[in-house]
């Protein structure tokens, strides 16, 4: 990803109002990790696994916090099980920042994640949760703020799949 | 030691603190405490995840998650981000009867054998992880808990019961649980949780 549509992603999750990130650090997205930590505005919280990064975030949301999770795609269906007992089932807003591997637009797609991608959208609409693909910067502000206020009207978890653009 | 003996201890010291009971310790603590900071979350493996965003979130207030060993032992990757975390402002009590009490065939548990999870806590970080085996040794660790701060992970071994077998389950559905609690939190943070029209 250019350091330009990093600095845009993170100054549209700060627009958004997201202040509690957690996340287990991925490749394609990663350039964002010292941009939020630099940013005082953000609270991070480093996990061991995208499961707890679910259950941890979901605290914090009840707590007040605008929460947010940030993955590689295989870590949907590592945290399926908790998507499911607490954001889901208890109803938690939060966004998902996942970045989309193995997907058509993926730009380092190969015989190692496309089984990844081509499975991650039947299991969102099988968990019965919203996602919205971004495979480039335009309106990106616009597009997270519509998803944060999409995970308040619903009161659940809302995805943001970033490809294209992003996976350079 | 017995779990419900040592929840009844537990009540009186709860004043405004956030409780994450997980699914085995809900029924018992549920009966005893109608505090509205509960959140009775209903799933196994997810208290310890989600009373520590809470006790992030909400640095200046006092988070309780009352776990089981079964549902530590789910998450067992909770302990390294517990220790690396480290916030100051929870304690966790895993209620430890070496067996998976709530199926029916009360099957033991890796902490029949020769899993600790205190020593795992302990070398994750969690530096002031206990296991307490007498009501008194629970009682001074609980006390602490409350006289200063930093991050306990106590670790209570507790004889098999099976009331949770027989107790009538309660009718509140987890919806209504969150909603109060994050009601609670509004009225006592003094700040909205759930936004409205962004």
């Amino acid at each position: 990803m250019e350091p330009e549509l990093a600095s845009k992603l993170v100054n549209g999750l700060r627009s958004a109002g997201i202040n509690f990130v957690t996340y287990l650090p991925e490749t394609r997205l990663s350039q964002i990790l010292p941009l939020m930590r630099e940013d005082k505005f953000f609270q991070l919280a480093p996990v061991a696994s995208e499961a707890e990064g679910v259950s941890i975030a979901a605290g914090a949301s009840l707590g007040g916090k605008q929460a947010a999770c940030y993955m590689e795609g295989t870590g949907i269906f590592v945290s399926t099980y908790n998507l499911l007992t607490v954001a889901e089932r208890f109803g938690v807003p939060m966004l998902l920042l996942v970045s989309y591997v193995g997907s058509l637009a993926d730009k380092r797609n190969s015989f190692l994640y496309v089984r990844r991608g081509t499975r991650m959208i039947p299991v969102l609409e099988a968990l019965g949760i919203e996602y919205h693909i971004l495979s480039d910067g335009e309106n990106l502000e616009t597009r997270i703020k519509d998803a944060v206020r999409m995970m308040h009207a619903l009161k659940l978890p809302v995805v943001l799949l970033f490809t294209g653009e992003f996976t350079l | 030691m017995n779990r419900r003996v040592c929840l009844e201890a537990l009540v009186p010291h709860i004043t405004d603190q956030l409780v994450v009971p997980s699914v085995s310790g809900q029924w018992i603590w549920g009966q005893l405490t109608k505090h509205e900071g509960n959140l009775l979350l209903g799933s196994m493996g997810n208290a310890l995840g989600v009373g520590l965003g809470m006790a992030l979130g909400l640095p200046h207030r006092k988070v309780i998650v009352i776990e089981s060993d079964g549902s530590v032992l789910l998450s067992l990757f909770n302990l390294p981000t517990l220790g690396t975390l480290n916030p100051d402002n929870l304690a966790v009590f895993v209620f430890d009867n070496e067996a998976y009490s709530g199926s029916r065939i009360s099957r033991p548990s890796a902490t029949a054998a020769r899993t600790d999870l205190a020593a795992i806590a302990r070398d994750a970080g969690v530096w002031r992880a206990v296991t307490v085996r007498d009501f008194d040794a629970f009682n001074r660790e609980m006390s602490l808990v409350f006289q200063e701060p930093g991050l306990r992970f106590i670790v209570a071994k507790v004889e098999e019961t099976f009331e949770h077998r027989q107790a009538e389950r309660s009718d509140v559905d987890l919806m209504e649980s969150k909603y109060r609690f994050v009601r609670y939190i509004e009225r006592t943070e003094g700040k909205r949780v759930f936004l409205g029209r962004g």
